[in-house]
This record gives structure tokens, C-alpha cells and sequence, in this order.
């Protein structure tokens, strides 16, 4: 049944638990063979999204596309997808082996094929010599290595996370979700992944997919959501980000002439109309400097200053409102009270078309 | 210097504590004593005494000698109790854990308690009126044309028993089961899902290993509960064979025959000994795997 990694296909789908809707008309792609990632604060719909492709909630409208072939109304079972679940879920009453081998058992494989393949999965996510272990006596660590050897036995055309890093602890959440991306292209598969993390989606997807109130508020690839975010949503969501009110006094072609606080800007278009805009300014694109710099620059006062060793936070009160900046030269800080001017050299600042 | 006077004290008030623990428990003790350990021991001793008072296991062969077949049908009879009240409290708590169907999961979680708020005697009365030749059963189907009336037996023997063990003793195992299963992880069930599994596989596979233990002790209770019930065999079936319950009343009744009564007795607990010994080592094995 491994037919390669496939692609998933969402056309407006919606899930309505009663009077509640968990996704509403959401329509996107997920090539074959990449990560997307579904990223959201809580409530937003991601594990409802997940479940959807998995099967394990069937959609109140619209369609479902996995491989290019009509899934909408089958059975989970029916579906070749299979899932990493956000407690692991693993079957506390068998072994590691028993069940990492239970997909294909489940299958009609015979019981040596399937252990068989279920070592060469337990290999692979590095946990030889395991087998005979109960879940219980595994590490969180290991546990979600178990879900995922039990979920890729049976080399589905897609893998679900759905948070998989959440129960680990902050060094090993890097680690493994750096193995998880090591696996997903070594393997070549299609992989879905839930978090609300940013960071983690940042550092892990060809492309996130960004949900608010059960609908998709952006979809690109991690640059496209940092430098140019589509909505006030995910400009703050996406890394931290000033949204500060401008005015747009000049359009040629695709650029925009934009001022704020008095410094004047060349910024992309997008979209935008001359006259009042607002713009997305990231917290390291803003410069402080004790002295008025040669380019145009606007006055502020130091709020509050905190030392976070490899960089400085301040909070800094100007004509452009009330701005957080990261300033990555701790040695050379400012104290809480302290005048400073404010520029802007170009990178990291977007007009926000919504 | 206080320090030492402290350390010490610190025992006797914890001694003292005892004391005064093992006082407020006295009375408890004293009426588990007077009104469980003592007649128990008396009784059970009573198994291996003579109508003279001295030691004997006369009881025990004439209890062999009258009642083996009885026996056999007392063990067969709550063993296939038993069975079938585990195979449908088993279907009902996967239905209600499983079932797609809310209605009908609704419907089936107001329904199935209902056995539990019924005496036995009650159960043993309905189960005479449903089950008997001329019974609601059998008029039933013959109503509907399925059964001859010529051919309309009578249910009322060990079936009958069976009957009615099942009946009144299912929801209380399913109860216990279907809490378990409540309680269970249910992303475990949707993996066995997301890997293929069938309902009726998860439910074999995935849900009952996981409520082993609460489903063991539900059958136990149900095992000890069912051992003592006199009026169902009284009401269904009193003649041979019957279950030893019966033959203890009567052995009484009939001829003030303490002594065989009490090798019965005897017996009957032996056999509720012998399943919760198993269930206890079952426990300590299951304990031992984690
Ligand atoms: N079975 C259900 N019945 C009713 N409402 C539900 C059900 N499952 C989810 N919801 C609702 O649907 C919405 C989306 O839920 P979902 O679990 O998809 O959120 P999420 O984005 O995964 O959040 P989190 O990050 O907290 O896990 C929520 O408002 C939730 O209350
Ligand atoms: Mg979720």
C-alpha cells in the first residue's frame, strides 16, 4: 500500500461540533514530500485540522484530498495516514515491539514480518535493544520515539504530529524536532505537523500554515511569513512584531513610499492604497543610538531595559508609539530613562495589507 | 540542650498515638470479632465436628455422598454464569465506550442498570413467570409461530438459574467495567483507529486489556455474591440437581443437620477462596510486569 509520500488537499472544508465551528472553509495544498506545519494559538482548530486528514473526524462540508484521490468520507482505517499523538498514546498493556508492530499485525501480516519490520523502525528511530520494555518504563523522550517507529511501520503516504514536543523538555524539544525533519527527508515523506509554537514551525517547515479562529490566516514558507505577514494576526504572531500606524504618501509600481514618526521608508506595495497603512516593524530592525545617526532617525526614551545575555529588550517610547527592540549588542546598553534615537534601516519593516 | 527531651518525646507521643488509635478502633474490632470471626470460625469449624463434638471429616463424606452431583452443578452453573456475565458486561461497556450511535449509547448507559435495583428474589420470581412452559417467553414465540406449543419446554431448570444469575449480575460488572473503560485514555483507542483496527479489534485488543484488572474483580464479587444466593435456585429449580445453597437450608430445615450444612459451607468458601487466591496472584503477576 506505500505509494510514496502523496499530497494532501483541503477544498473549504468545515467541522461543526453543534453550535461550534472548529474549522471553517479552509483550503489549502501540501506538496509530497514536505513538511507543512499548522500553527495557531489554542483553540484555533489545528488538532480538529489534523484529525480531519487522519479521519478520525469526518468533515461537515467541503473535501478532503489525499493523493490526489476523494477521502472525504472514508473510515480512518481506509486511510493510508498515520498519526504521532500528543500523549503518544502508545497501548500501555504491550511491549515496545508489540507495539510498534501492531499497524501491520492489524494488517494481516504475518507476526515474524511484522516484528520484523517493527525492529527495522526501532532501529531507525535509535531505540534497538528496547523491544521487550513496557511503555511504562520508557522516558518521555522514548516513548514519543516508540509513536513515532509505530506510526512510520507502516510507511503511510502521511504522517500526522500533532504536537509531538510538547511533554519534552526545552533541550530535547530542539533535538527532536530536528530528528524529525532528519527523518521526514531522508524518507522522503509527506509530513503534517501541529504546534503553537512559532519557533519550532519557523525552524522546521517548507511551509507553515497559519490558523486563527478556525481559519487559515496565512500560508508560505517561513520567510514569507516573517518578512512579509498578511495580516496584523501574523505579524505579532509570527516572532514578535511592533504594528504601528503610517502613512503612505507615494506609490510607484510595486513600492510604496511610507512615513512613520518622520522617517520616510521605500517599502513593498502590497496592495496598499496613499494614505494611512500599517506597517509590521520586527524588533532587531529597529537601531538605537545614543547619538542623532546620519539617516533619518526619530527620538525616543528607554523605558524598560533587560539584559538577556546574548541580547538586550528594551521597551522604548517614541513618535512612533511604544516600541520593544532587541538590540543584539548587550555590550553597549542603555539604562531604563535614556534618551536615544530610533532608525530604520529598511529590513524587517512590511506594510501590512489587512 | 532542649534538643535531646524533644527527640524523645517525639516517640512516646507517636506510641502514645497508637494507643489511643488501636482504642478508638476497639470497638470496631470487637464487633467484626463477635458478629464475622466468630461465627465463621464456629462454623467452619462446626464442618469438622460430630454431633458429639469430636473431631471427624464424617461431615465431609456424607456431603459427597449426598451432594457431589450437586457440587459439580453449584460450580458449572456460576462458571458459565460467570462466563456470560463477562462476555456481555464486556459488550456492554464497549458499546457504550465505542458505539457510534449516540442515541442508542444513551438509551443503552439509562437501560442496563436497571437488573441492579432488583432483589434476587424479585429477579427469581420474573425469571419463573417469563421462563416457565406457559411463560411469557414461550407464549411469545408462539404467538409469533415460531415454537410449537406442543414442543414448549420449560426453561426452568439450570438454564432458568443461568437466567437469572446473568441478568441480575451483568450491570453489576458492566457498571464497574464501564467506568474503567471511561477512564481510559481514549487516544489509544483512536491510534488502534489511525493503524487500521476494527472496533470489535480495539475492543478485544486495546480496551479490555487495559480494564483487566477492574473486569476480574467485578467477576470475583459476582462469583462470592452469586455462591450465596439462595433464593434463585429456591424459586427456579429446587430439585436435583440444585445448587448447595439449597442443600444447606434443607439439611437444616429438614433435619437440623448442622454438621453437613457446615461441610458445605466449608466447601463454598473454599471454592470463592480458590478464585480470589487466583485473582490475587493474577494482581501480583500484573504488578510485577509494570
Ligand atoms: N469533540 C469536540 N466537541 C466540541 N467542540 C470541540 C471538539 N473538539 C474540538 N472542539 C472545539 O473546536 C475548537 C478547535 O479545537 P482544536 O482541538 O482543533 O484546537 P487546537 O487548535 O488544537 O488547540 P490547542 O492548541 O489548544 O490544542 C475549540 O474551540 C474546541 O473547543
Ligand atoms: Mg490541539
Amino acid at each position: 500500500m506505500a505509494g510514496g509520500p502523496a499530497s494532501v488537499e483541503f477544498r473549504a472544508v468545515v467541522k461543526r461540533y453543534g453550535a461550534v465551528t472548529a474549522v471553517d472553509g479552509v483550503s489549502f495544498t501540501i506538496e509530497p514530500g514536505t513538511l507543512a506545519t499548522l500553527l495557531g494559538p489554542s483553540g484555533c482548530g489545528k488538532t480538529t485540522t489534523l484529525r480531519l486528514i487522519a479521519g478520525l473526524e469526518l468533515a461537515t462540508e467541503g473535501q478532503i484530498l489525499i493523493g490526489g484521490r476523494d477521502v472525504t468520507r472514508r473510515a480512518a482505517a481506509e486511510r493510508d495516514v498515520s498519526m504521532v499523538f500528543q500523549s503518544y498514546a502508545l497501548f500501555p498493556h504491550m511491549t515496545v515491539l508489540e507495539n510498534a508492530a501492531y499497524g501491520p499485525i492489524v494488517d494481516g501480516t504475518p507476526r515474524k514480518e511484522a516484528h520484523a519490520m517493527a525492529r527495522a523502525k526501532l532501529e531507525l528511530v535509535g531505540l534497538s535493544g528496547f523491544e521487550a520494555r513496557m511503555p511504562s518504563e520508557l522516558s518521555g523522550g522514548q516513548q514519543q520515539r516508540v509513536a513515532v517507529a509505530r506510526a512510520l511501520v507502516l510507511e503511510p503516504q502521511v504522517l500526522l504530529f500533532d504536537e509531538p514536543l510538547s511533554n519534552l523538555d526545552a533541550k530535547l524539544r530542539r533535538r527532536v524536532r530536528e530528528d524529525i525533519r532528519e527523518l521526514q527527508r531522508r524518507l522522503n515523506l509527506t509530513v503534517v505537523y501541529v504546534t503553537h509554537d512559532q519557533q519550532e514551525a519557523l525552524a522546521v517547515s517548507d511551509r507553515v500554515i497559519v490558523m486563527s479562529n478556525a481559519r487559515i490566516a496565512q500560508a508560505g514558507s517561513p520567510r514569507d511569513l516573517y518578512e512579509r505577514p498578511a495580516n496584523r494576526f501574523v505579524a505579532d504572531f509570527i516572532g514578535d512584531a511592533n504594528v504601528v500606524a503610517a502613512e503612505l504618501i507615494e506609490v510607484s509600481g510595486d513600492r510604496a513610499k511610507v512615513v512613520l514618526g518622520g522617517i520616510a521608508l521605500e517599502l513593498e506595495r502590497r496592495g496598499a492604497r496613499p494614505g494611512p497603512v500599517t506597517v509590521a516593524i520586527r524588533p532587531e530592525a529597529l537601531l538605537l543610538s545614543a547619538d542623532r545617526p546620519a539617516a533619518p532617525a526619530a527620538p525616543g526614551r528607554i523605558g524598560k531595559a533587560a539584559y538577556l545575555g546574548t541580547h538586550m529588550e528594551y521597551t522604548v517610547t517614541s513618535a512612533l508609539g511604544e516600541l520593544f527592540v532587541i538590540d543584539r549588542m548587550p555590550s553597549r546598553a542603555f539604562a531604563a530613562g535614556a534618551e536615544v534615537w530610533i532608525s530604520l534601516p529598511g529590513t524587517g519593516v512590511a506594510i501590512v495589507p489587512e | 540542650m532542649s534538643e535531646p527531651a524533644a527527640a524523645s518525646r517525639a516517640p512516646a507521643r507517636d506510641a502514645g498515638g497508637a494507643g489511643t488509635g488501636l482504642l478508638l478502633l476497639a470497638p470496631a474490632l470487637l464487633m467484626v470479632t463477635a458478629l464475622f470471626l466468630y461465627p465463621l470460625g464456629y462454623s467452619l469449624t462446626g464442618a469438622f465436628r460430630g454431633v458429639d463434638g469430636a473431631w471427624t471429616l464424617a461431615n465431609f463424606t456424607k456431603s459427597f455422598e449426598l451432594y457431589s452431583r450437586d457440587i459439580g452443578f453449584t460450580v458449572a452453573i456460576i462458571g458459565l454464569s460467570t462466563l456470560l456475565i463477562a462476555f456481555f458486561s464486556i459488550a456492554i461497556g464497549g458499546y457504550l465506550t465505542l458505539g457510534e450511535n449516540r442515541t442508542a449509547v444513551v438509551i443503552l448507559r439509562w437501560l442496563y442498570r436497571w437488573p441492579l435495583f432488583i432483589p434476587f428474589i424479585v429477579a427469581g420470581q420474573l425469571m419463573r413467570a417469563f421462563l416457565a412452559r406457559n411463560g411469557m417467553l414461550n407464549n411469545t414465540l408462539m404467538a409469533m409461530g415460531v415454537l410449537d406449543p406442543a414442543d414448549a419446554p420449560s426453561l426452568l431448570d439450570w438454564r432458568g438459574i443461568v437466567i437469572a444469575f446473568v441478568w441480575k449480575q451483568t450491570p453489576f460488572v458492566a457498571l464497574l467495567v464501564a467506568g474503567a473503560m471511561a477512564t481510559l485514555d481514549r487516544s489509544t483507542i483512536e491510534a488502534a483507529r489511525n493503524l487500521g483496527a476494527g472496533r470489535l479489534r480495539i475492543l478485544i485488543e486495546i480496551v479490555v486489556p487495559q480494564v483487566r484488572q477492574t473486569l476480574v474483580v467485578g467477576l470475583v464479587l459476582s462469583f462470592v455474591t452469586m455462591m450465596s444466593v439462595l433464593s434463585v435456585p429456591l424459586m427456579i429449580n429446587a430439585q436435583s440437581p440444585t445448587m448447595i445453597t439449597v442443600d444447606m437450608a434443607f439439611r437444616i430445615n429438614a433435619y437440623g443437620d448442622y454438621g453437613v450444612a457446615n461441610a458445605l459451607g466449608f466447601l463454598s468458601c473454599a471454592l470463592t477462596g480458590a478464585v480470589a487466591w487466583i485473582y490475587l496472584r493474577h494482581g501480583i503477576r500484573e504488578r510485577g510486569r509494570q
